[in-house]
């Protein structure tokens, strides 16, 4: 987060930064468009979207409603199962946790799949402060761990990257030049990170559900590491936000069926593990010892508020990202935190006790609702940012200006005669700033809408002032067009009844 | 093993439980303890779901369809024999050194051993518990016989077991999966469900659900195979 943030304090600083970039709005735009028609087909192939987006939808509001149950219920079962539960009210404990284990196994090296809550944590610094190598293994991490940077896309973290950057840095990892194609540089992560996951003494990963009634947890990917960061090594740790619950096995066809779909556009990823406590007593690999961290890190926060609640069904497919035409133009860095696009632009704040901190990036957004149409569990993402702005305004962070702006508007508008005077006024100065037909002039409250378009100036003639001649007009016409009109449709309703059989009957 | 650590970790976890469940149930507007076992009313897929059934060769034909689209390839045929012949003759073209195979009935039935004179083959649990990873790295082929396979979804099922390593389908760059007809369901729900009717006890450590071979479109959404997993990927239908 650091890296990104380093760049410019605001949303707007930010995202003026990612306009700059061409590379990079191409490629998100590209890459979105292309997961985004990946979606649309496999939904429309799949067919009855709606039903199961709404199935989706009762199964976690069912679960969040009842996280108190299902979550012991989890507890209890990991448990029995073997594994070993630990609870972060925040990322630090999670952290303080994480790096006990590690010196607990005398770990040197930690291999991870892709886990946002981990991203969440800054943990890798952490391990590293402690000695402990700490790699990513999904190949878009990988590459952005290399280059020090962020994920900007949750799904394909390296959106930003063109494979002569990708190059560039893997040929300084290899110690050689790699040519830059796809195939060599795959190949040489798989062969590097081959060894990595033969050596490393702990498997490090996020959770994408875990169901309540056998304690198991399971894993989507398509590259294969995460099955091997929880096959090879023998200690392995998972951080888990709390909400990521469901009930059953029989639940996870239905999440099965809109993860993949809403993510990439997949019958389903490659790889699915269910992971059911460490290996049997008798099993010849998987790990030895599984440790689970359960993490807070502010999601209780939106539990019995009505206006965020919903937030905690969200399955993190990115789908909200690749409909959202803001995020398409900025990329994730814009937006600073962990999570970008709507579901960030909404979660990023919420989970943060210090809201106003945050609230800019609420602001990041048309309204025009694409998110929700877009989300399989069908949460209301484009009303919580209007919540999100209206609480920043109540919590008096507005804007002073803005404020006293409409106040004024509100005085103005209220009262004909006041408003008919205010247009004389300005008809009057605006020969000193309007030049055909527009006032260009960055000046006064006019400077935010100027900077990328112009106003139109007042007309010399209004429709206020026309009104009058207007009205007596119509009313003059008016006689003569309702009878013409009636004969009209007299006329139509004879012809149909000759020709019959084509009405709604 | 620093036991102590361990020990202190799940004291402070039991100790920690309460006070974390308790404030999920207060923030759910529920005082003291947590609810009890809710009503379920939308469990599983939609009820016109359930009801989705294909007969055999639809199956076929769609697990076929989707296993291909996926990048893996597909073969059929009528018996174990068969299938046999089409295994070794496929292990020589690819110039297979090491097999890596579980240790299933049917396999120990096929004795794929005899067919192979020129690559060492491996049974999973007769290997060292040490070396096992090491062998699964360097085998060639991995070969396993499905659990279950899904039409659907395109998957083959694998689950783990003393005998049943989870490297082999896995670490071998080609994976080669044995499916039997009467293994192929239509939904993914038909294989989930009875997990659910599986004592808790019962359960495997890993059950796998593997759609084609390993992919990424991470660099500059070029799709790259056999990443990580095994990129070349054979569902050997027999029956």
């Amino acid at each position: 987060m650091s890296h990104a943030n380093a760049h410019g304090s605001t949303v707007k600083e930010r995202a003026d930064i990612a306009l700059n970039d061409e590379f990079l709005r191409k490629a998100v735009k590209f890459t979105t468009e292309r997961l985004r028609n990946g979606k649309k087909a496999a939904s429309a192939e799949h067919g009855n979207w709606d039903e199961w987006r709404e199935r989706g939808r009762q199964i976690r509001l069912h679960t969040i409603a009842h996280l108190d149950y299902y979550l012991n219920t989890f507890i209890e079962n990991a448990r029995a199962n073997g594994v070993h539960i630990h609870f972060a009210d925040t990322a630090a404990e999670a952290v303080e946790i994480s790096l006990t284990i590690a010196k607990h196994v005398g770990a040197r090296s930690v291999v991870k799949s892709k886990s946002m809550v981990s991203e969440e944590l800054h943990l890798n610094a952490a391990l590293e402060g402690i000695g402990v190598e700490s790699i990513e293994t999904d190949l878009g991490e990988y590459i952005i761990q290399l280059a020090n940077e962020t994920p900007s896309h949750i799904i394909i973290p390296a959106i930003h990257k063109n494979r002569y950057q990708i190059a560039e840095l893997l040929s300084k990892d290899a110690g050689e030049t790699l040519e830059p194609e796809t195939k060599i540089l795959a190949g040489f992560v798989r062969k590097k990170l081959r060894e990595k996951f033969l050596e490393a003494d702990i498997g490090m990963t996020g959770c994408n559900f875990a169901i309540a009634e056998s304690g198991s947890m399971v894993l989507f990917e398509n590259e294969g590491n995460a099955r091997m960061v929880t096959t090879v090594p023998k200690t392995q740790i998972t951080l888990m936000g709390m909400e990521r619950i469901i009930p059953t096995w029989d639940d996870l066809e239905v999440m099965a069926t809109l993860l993949p779909r809403s993510a990439t556009g997949q019958r389903l990823t490659v790889y699915m593990s269910g992971i059911t406590g460490p290996r049997r007593t008798d099993d010849g690999d998987g790990p030895e010892e599984m440790h689970i961290i359960i993490v807070d890190n502010g999601r209780s926060l939106q539990l019995g508020d009505p206006e965020f609640q919903e937030l905690l069904n969200c399955i993190r497919c990115g789908a909200c990202l690749n409909a959202c035409p803001v995020y398409r133009h900025i990329g994730g860095h814009a937006y600073g935190g962990t999570y970008s696009g709507p579901i960030g632009a909404v979660l990023t704040p919420a989970l943060q006790k210090n809201v106003a901190e945050w609230d800019d990036i609420a602001n990041a957004s048309s309204l025009c609702g694409a998110c929700y149409e877009a989300c399989p569990v069908k949460i209301p993402l484009h009303d919580m940012l209007v919540y999100l702005r209206r609480r920043k305004v109540q919590a008096g962070g507005g804007d002073p200006l803005e404020k006293a702006g409409m106040k004024g508007f509100q005085v103005i508008m209220t009262n004909a005669s006041r408003f008919r005077g205010v247009l004389k006024l300005a008809k009057l100065g605006q020969p000193l700033v309007a030049r055909d037909g527009y006032i260009k002039a960055k000046i006064g409250p006019l400077a935010g809408w100027n900077s990328y378009r112009h106003l139109p100036a007042l007309p010399s003639d209004s429709f206020r002032d026309r009104w009058t001649t207007l009205y007596g007009e119509l009313q003059a016409e008016a006689g003569t067009k309702s009878e013409e009109a009636r004969r009209r449709m007299e006329a139509a309703l004879a012809k149909r009844k000759q020709e019959g059989g084509r009405g709604h009957d | 093993m620093t036991n102590d650590v361990l020990k202190r970790l799940e004291a402070r976890s039991i100790a920690k439980q309460s006070e974390f469940i308790g404030n999920i149930a207060s923030r759910l507007g529920r005082v003291g303890k947590t609810d009890s076992k809710p009503k379920h009313p939308f469990k599983g897929a939609p009820a016109f779901w359930n009801e989705f059934d294909l007969p055999l060769e639809e199956r076929v034909s769609l697990f076929s369809d989707n296993w291909g689209k996926a990048g893996g390839h597909v073969v059929r045929h009528g018996s174990m024999e068969e299938a046999k012949a089409w295994i070794a003759a496929k292990a020589n073209e690819l110039g297979a050194k090491l097999v890596l195979r579980q240790n299933q009935p049917e396999l120990n039935a096929l004795a794929i051993e005899a067919e192979l004179p020129e690559a060492r083959v491996v049974v999973w649990d007769e290997a060292p518990k040490s070396d096992r990873l090491a062998v699964a790295a360097g085998a060639d082929i991995g070969l396993i016989v499905v659990d279950h396979a899904v039409a659907y979804t395109g998957s083959l099922v694998a689950k783990s077991s003393a005998r049943k390593g989870r490297s082999v389908s896995l670490l071998p760059t080609a994976l080669f999966a044995i499916v039997p007809l009467d293994r192929l369901k239509t939904r993914l729900g038909e294989v989930l469900r009875p997990l659910d009717a599986t004592p808790r006890e019962q359960l495997p450590a890993g059950v796998h659900f593997i759609s084609g071979p390993s992919r990424s479109a991470d660099i500059e959404n070029d799709l790259t195979i056999g990443v990580h997993g095994p990129g070349v990927v054979y569902a050997i239908l027999v029956g």
